[in-house]
């Protein structure tokens, strides 16, 4: 009886030796792989292989089967994608269901993280930190750039991550507001280059059209204040809108995001702002449609803005000689700061991947096509001679009869929607040249605006263990709601700034303390585990 | 006789109020497919086309995909009302025959799953191991039979002379004869209900062909109206540095949703024949 319990041990023991240190033995994995690929090399598989992959279905280019982005993906790496089509409307939900199931094509792309982090605990997904050796552009991007405590904050309790980021070489901030510069050179202004400035010309606005509001923004929803809020709170030094987390790093600790003395100032100031009449209470509800419409009726002057909602949206509505333009990154009281991300959406790799013939030609090909110059080049620019060329000094030049971004406005054939580059399920990071290749000249001066910015520092990771996490979401949703909501009722007036510390005591009541607790706990933890 | 004036008079206006408040919208979008950009986005357009404008009409008609997914939608009801019509029938004229061994639990079965399901991904895992994904049957058998027009039908067909079938087995008629030959041509108006509910709702549908279809030239024309319509609005919720997010315009979205909606308005003038029919047929029983 002893003997077959030692001999079950041991076994498992065995099996379990077998399982853990997958990453060394990839002897039978190499089907296909490349005996030697570096940095620089063309990736081609020495056999055809075909991957499947999840595709997110963009409703502006809907996939088509005859792209030259296909053909010549094959001709150049001898693989064929096999894509399962996902319209991007519901992307998500499909997203976890065939993960979930099992079911998983092996790349899935489009994972903003930490949207991988509820897979993680069931396996389904590859840790592909343990396999970076198997994709040397990745990793030269990483030391090159000064990505690695970037990478960190995608770390798991287990200390490995398991998304595979998009990389940028340069912080990008591609939202920003727009302003009517017709009516700033009617009122002898400049655009306003901080936050307190933009109050003053809003104020002269004001003076001019009193019966308007000056500014009404848009995407209220689903966040409200989404981009506004995210904007103005990097100024103030917290997070809010798009970019709220509960915690916010101050430098030496997580401390609860809603009851920061920054934060009170912030919505101090946007109060001030409704309370004079100047931002419209309804740019945090209203739909985009009805903020555009507003702006199209020269009701409003200032809006949130990209680079391309200004060229698709906003300037063709305007009529009779109005002009608007996108003003630089605003500075506040956190002085000229700019965000810190320099990650992206990215791919996760499903983990029955590593049980194929051809994991190592899979990684190859994920590290040359979303990680190589060449790989990003091609998602992005295609085929040189066909989409594009390239002039004396390398400056790519769409070819004449091909359009993207407006940039080619008489060609019949559109770089997205009839060669199937420059999508979003394969071309993302890279470099900043080769991220200004499509800007207009205009956005470039904006981005060239940003790179003077400094970036404020990276938070630690603070990664949760599975119990941590089940406790942290049943207090981090009523916790953000709450914040918005009253974040909310402070700008438009409903309820006064002065009860203030009854409000702290309310997020108090809601476990913020707690929260916050756990993540410094985490953090610490990590630091520890990781030294 | 001024109580019922009054009656009258109320129930014309919150009629009338039903009226426009269903109304509206609908024709909203109708002028809006006749608009130009500008116009709607001004907000100018209400019940009246403004700038009238057919370009973006023949924009949408002009996608190749939209045509595709116009016939699937087409091929997915029809297969899938008939599919659906002929197996409620059946169930359903079986659980009306009282003398039925085990109907309780026949319609226990049924009815269970009017509050329980297996859940999205076992029904997921399910589908693919019966290899229906990628494939017409995904999206026309499960659900085949819905359980509530099942009931409907039941009653019907109990609420039927039993005396009638007597006489039709007396005559030499078989189960199946009865079936075909007398009750089911006493029914119209009911199959006439459910073909009308069937295929209105598998029309509409769209949740079935996105879980179980991974090629677009299999979508049916709701998956691409809706992710027109829905766009990647999930991009501009998570991250601030993405550009990717859908701006279809206005009126593109307008027509698409025009020209979905417009055949199967046009099968309700058909149906309600029936409808007026099988209410006679009530009364001159009565």
């Amino acid at each position: 009886m002893k003997r077959i319990a030692a001999s079950i041990v041991a076994l498992s023991l065995l099996t379990a030796c077998g399982s853990s240190p997958e990453s060394t033995d990839l002897e039978e994995n190499r089907a296909g792989a490349m005996e030697s690929y570096t940095i620089g090399a063309q990736f081609k598989a020495t056999a055809p292989i075909t991957f499947d992959m999840l595709y997110s279905d963009h409703p502006n280019y809907a996939i088509k089967n005859d792209w030259l982005f296909w053909q010549e993906l094959t001709k150049r790496t001898n693989i064929t994608i096999t894509p399962s089509v996902v319209p991007a409307s519901d992307y998500n939900q499909k997203r976890s269901l065939v993960v979930s199931a099992g079911d998983a094509p092996f790349i899935i792309p489009k994972v903003y993280p930490p949207q991988e982090t509820p897979f993680v605990a069931s396996g389904a997904v590859l840790p592909v930190s343990d396999y970076l050796d198997l994709m040397p552009h990745f990793k030269d991007k990483i030391e090159k750039w000064k990505l690695g405590a970037q990478i960190d904050t995608l770390r798991q309790e287990d200390g490995k991550f398991y998304v595979l980021p998009g990389l940028h070489e340069e912080v990008w901030q591609d939202y920003s507001l727009a302003v009517r510069t017709d009516v700033l050179q009617e009122l002898g202004l400049a655009a306003p280059r901080t936050w307190d400035e933009l109050h003053t010309t809003l104020k002269a606005m004001k003076a001019k059209y009193p019966d308007s509001y000056p500014f009404s923004d848009r995407f209220a929803i689903p966040d409200p204040g989404g981009n506004l809020l995210n904007m103005i709170a990097l100024a103030y030094g917290t997070t809010g809108g798009w970019g709220y987390h509960n915690e916010t790093w101050d430098g030496q600790n997580f401390v609860l995001t809603g009851a920061m003395p920054q934060y009170k100032a912030m919505l101090t100031f946007l109060h001030t702002l409704v309370a004079e009449g100047l931002l419209d209470p309804e740019s945090f509800t209203q739909t985009d449609d009805q903020a555009k419409a507003k702006l199209a009726a020269g009701k409003t002057l200032v809006i949130s803005t990209n680079a391309q909602n200004l060229v698709n949206d906003y300037r063709p509505l305007l009529k009779d000689g109005a002009t608007i333009a996108k003003i630089p990154f605003l500075a506040g009281p956190a002085g000229e700061v700019k965000g810190y991300t320099r990650l992206e959406s990215g791919i996760m790799i499903s983990a029955k991947a590593r049980e194929s013939k051809n994991f190592v030609a899979l990684m190859q090909f994920v590290d040359w096509l979303f990680y190589s110059d060449a790989g990003q080049e091609f998602a992005k620019w295609g085929v040189e001679g066909v989409t594009y060329s390239k002039d004396a000094t390398g400056t790519r030049i769409l070819n004449p009869d091909v359009d993207f971004v407006g940039l080619n406005p008489s060609g019949t054939k559109h770089l997205q929607k009839d060669f199937g580059f420059s999508g979003g399920n394969f071309a993302y990071g890279g470099t900043t040249e080769l991220l200004n290749s499509t800007f207009s000249t205009e956005e470039q001066a904006f981005q060239q605006g940003m790179s003077t910015k400094t970036s404020i520092p990276v938070p630690p990771p603070a990664p949760l263990t599975d119990e941590e996490r089940e406790q942290a979401t049943l207090w981090e949703t009523p916790l953000k709601d709450y914040v918005t909501q009253q974040s909310l009722r402070f700008i438009l007036g409903q309820r006064d700034l002065a009860e203030w510390d009854a409000y702290v005591a309310e997020l108090n009541a809601k476990n913020g303390p707690a929260y916050i607790e756990l993540v410094n706990k985490a953090r610490t933890r990590f630091a520890d585990k990781n030294k | 006789m001024v109580s019922r004036r009054i009656f009258h008079v109320v129930n014309g206006v919150i009629l009338t109020a039903v009226v426009v408040v269903t109304l509206y919208p609908f024709l909203n979008i109708v002028a809006r497919s006749f608009s130009t950009e500008e116009e709607i986005l001004a907000g100018r357009v209400n019940i009246v086309p403004r700038g009238f404008d057919l370009t973006t009409y023949r924009l949408v008609m002009s996608d190749d995909l939209f045509w595709t997914n116009y016939r699937n939608t087409v091929v997915y009801t029809v297969t899938a009302t008939i599919i659906s019509i002929v197996l409620t029938t059946c169930y359903a004229y079986v659980l009306s025959k009282k003398h039925l061994r085990g109907r309780g639990l026949l319609i226990g079965i049924a009815v269970f799953t009017m509050f329980f399901s297996g859940g999205l991904i076992p029904n997921y895992v399910l589908v693919s191991g019966l290899g229906l994904r990628n494939t017409i049957w995904a999206v026309v058998l499960p659900n085949a039979i819905n359980v509530f027009n099942l009931l409907v039908m039941k009653a019907f067909f109990e609420s039927l002379p039993a005396e009638l079938e007597e006489q039709a087995a007396v005559d030499g008629l078989g189960t199946y004869g009865t079936l075909l030959r007398i009750v089911l041509p006493l029914s119209k108006a009911v199959v006439a209900t459910m073909v009308l509910f069937y295929a209105v709702a598998y029309w509409n549908s769209w949740f079935t062909a996105f879980l179980y279809l991974d090629r677009a030239e299999l979508f049916p024309v709701t998956v691409y109206l809706r992710n027109l319509i829905a766009g990647a609005t999930d991009a501009t919720s998570t991250g601030s540095a993405d550009t990717d997010v859908a701006q279809v315009a206005a009126n593109i979205k307008a027509v698409t949703m025009v020209l979905t909606v417009v055949p199967i308005l046009t099968v309700y003038p058909f149906v309600q024949r029936y409808f007026v029919s099988g209410v006679m047929l009530g009364a001159v029983k009565g």
